[in-house]
């Protein structure tokens, strides 16, 4: 048996059978990758290599950004700063119809700019905006539909974890990818504003009008978003800059953070060791999807599949942006059965070679990449983000909220293929930041 | 038996946590020294080497607890519409394939703990040993392999009603 078939029984066979029996995603990319390379090479080899690589993964210092980023959206998370910025956004735009919907897209932006975690944001927002929605009477396909896709521009704007893993994978520059994703993410909440803006139109017992403020209240209540804004330019500034790197970034980031819960009295030794275990969690997994990935792709690299699969798409006599429609549909398709970062993990070892060898800008495609893998989080049946929702407001019906998102999907699909379009929307802050 | 491993298993995860975050706080504390330091001073010498190590302790403690409270990613969406007794065999099945990967990996980085412990290996900025650490890597996936050992267990030995 050649070593090409052997990849691909590894992958369709092993693999498959591993996620249908339940096994952990990194684990099974682990196990698969070692057994593989056992069979490729010899058992001494696959031992060794797996061996080094947990240690050389676990012990990376790039990895170490992982943590620090998502201990920070924790920190926000447990420190009620999103109830303060969805109060800032309730001000200037409840008034509208649909104005709570859309202040809750405003907060997720700029709750974003801080976070970086698709179910961080949808949980956080979910917890403070469903409430009022509901009490303002909000249609529940309104409001669930907000909030679960409201969450995915967490992964969208930097800092983003999904960024993070896809720089470290493909050994490109983080900064560039952050900078990459600021446009794209303040087009995904545009579009947003505007499926919202529709929907009430069509039906207006959608989105009722909540009260209005007065303008000196409007400008007031701009002081909550003070912390959040300075804690995005301490990061990406710092960054930009060449102050810090990535880890140096979260770091700062999580003692201005913490500084600045603790000045306005709002820090809770609870709410910070909650934190600190929900980030030891989510990064203990991340962790290990990115080990696994790395054992798996190694396995893929001595069958030499990645290279073979490049090869054959690459000669198709076909467009690029056909293929590339070719692989969003594999990404949409697998976000439906699997969790959409574990999906992406796997599939980065084969397709982004094959984004290069197609001639992708490697920093647009890895945009487009995040931007497919977030819509996975909204997509039945395994969208994480649908869950998270369920669990704040068991009363609406599953099939409600996935009814709702589907609304958004729409807008999610024209946002990446107005970036497909126009990849200036990905490009022009990372060339502006280094011609 | 089976409860007393299932209460050591707990409880050891549950230690290795708490050190983890202990170390995930060095690292903060650790990188903001350096970069105050080096603005006004000079900067803390071997911070990138340290913070790998510390990472590597995070991680690696944290393995067991987050399979205890099922925080690894799966596909489950199959194995939810399982009868209890097939789900109970995959379980098996899972537990005792990981137990064995994760048997293999303690091993391996144990053994590779012990070379750079024998051969005097020091890192390359601080000059320090660094196989305390690589131990700790071990024991952490030493502690998840147990894990998945008494997770076995309970699949084959568990009356359903307790499980």
């Amino acid at each position: 048996m050649s070593a090409t078939v052997v990849g691909i029984l590894g992958i369709l066979i092993l693999l498959l059978i591993l996620f249908l029996l339940g096994m952990p995603v990194g684990f099974a990319m682990g196990l698969v990758g070692f057994c593989g390379f056992w069979y490729v090479t010899s058992f001494k080899a696959a031992i060794t290599m797996v061996g080094a690589d947990i240690w050389s993964t676990f012990s990376s210092y790039g990895l170490t950004v992982i943590p620090l980023f998502v201990l920070l959206g924790y920190i926000a998370f447990y420190s009620g700063l999103a109830e303060r910025l969805y109060e800032a956004a309730y001000k200037w735009f409840g008034h509208w119809r649909g104005g709570l919907a859309i202040a809750t897209i405003g907060a997720d932006e700029l709750f974003a700019a801080i976070c970086g975690s698709n179910t961080a944001t949808a949980a956080t927002m979910g917890a403070v905006a469903l409430p009022q929605m509901i009490k303002y009477n909000y249609d529940n396909r309104l409001s669930s539909g907000t909030i679960v896709t409201g969450g995915t521009i967490g992964t969208v704007m930097p800092p983003s974890v999904v960024m993070i893993i896809i720089g470290l994978q493909t050994e490109q520059s983080i900064i560039k990818l952050f900078l990459g994703g600021i446009l794209p993410g303040i087009l995904m909440g545009f579009l947003f504003v505007i499926t919202i803006v529709l929907m009430c139109r069509i039906n207006p017992s959608f989105g009722p009008a909540g009260p209005k403020f007065s303008f000196k209240e409007k400008i007031r209540s701009l002081t909550n978003v003070i912390e959040a804004v300075c804690i995005f330019v301490l990061i990406i500034g710092g960054l930009y800059k060449g102050i810090f790197t990535p880890t140096e970034a979260g770091a700062a980031g999580v003692f201005f953070a913490l500084i600045a819960t603790i000045v306005t009295g709002r820090f809770t030794w609870n709410g910070f060791l909650k934190g600190i275990m929900d980030t030891l969690k989510i990064s203990s997994m991340v962790f290990f999807l990115v080990t696994g990935a790395i054992i798996f792709g190694r396995f893929l690299a001595v069958t030499r599949l990645p290279f073979h699969v490049a090869e054959f798409v690459a000669s198709l006599p076909v467009h690029p942006y056909i293929i590339l429609s070719g692989i969003l549909f594999i990404y949409l398709i697998g976000g439906c059965f699997m969790d959409a970062l574990g999906f992406l993990v796997l599939t980065i070892p084969i397709f982004f070679p094959l984004g290069m060898r197609l001639g992708f800008d490697p920093l647009w495609y890895s945009v487009i990449l995040t931007m497919i893998t977030t819509v996975g989080a909204i997509t039945p049946p395994v969208g994480v983000n649908i869950y998270v929702v369920k669990a704040l407001a068991p009363e609406i019906e599953l099939s409600t909220i996935f009814k709702s998102a589907s609304f958004f999907l729409i807008a999610c699909i024209v946002a990446i293929l107005i970036i497909i379009l126009v990849p200036d929307i990905v490009l022009l802050i990372p060339k502006m930041a280094y011609k | 038996m089976l409860k007393l491993l299932d209460r050591f298993s707990n409880l050891l995860n549950r230690v290795l946590v708490w050190i983890g975050g202990v170390f995930l706080c060095l690292m903060i504390l650790l990188t903001c020294a350096n970069i105050f330091l080096r603005t006004v001073w000079f900067p803390i010498r071997g911070t990138f080497e340290l913070m790998g190590y510390f990472g590597a302790v995070v991680t690696a403690f944290a393995l067991g607890y987050t399979q205890l409270s099922k925080g690894h990613i799966a596909v489950d969406i199959v194995v939810m519409r399982f009868p209890k007794g097939l789900k109970r065999v995959t379980d098996a099945i899972n537990s005792i394939l990981l137990f064995i990967f994760f048997s293999f990996a303690t091993y391996q980085i144990a053994r590779f703990a012990t070379n750079l412990k024998d051969t005097g290996e020091v890192s390359e900025t601080l000059r320090i040993i660094y196989y305390p650490f690589s131990y700790a890597t071990a024991f952490g996936c030493g502690a998840l392999a147990f894990v998945f050992f008494v997770e076995l267990l309970k699949s084959i030995f568990q009356k359903e009603n307790a499980r």
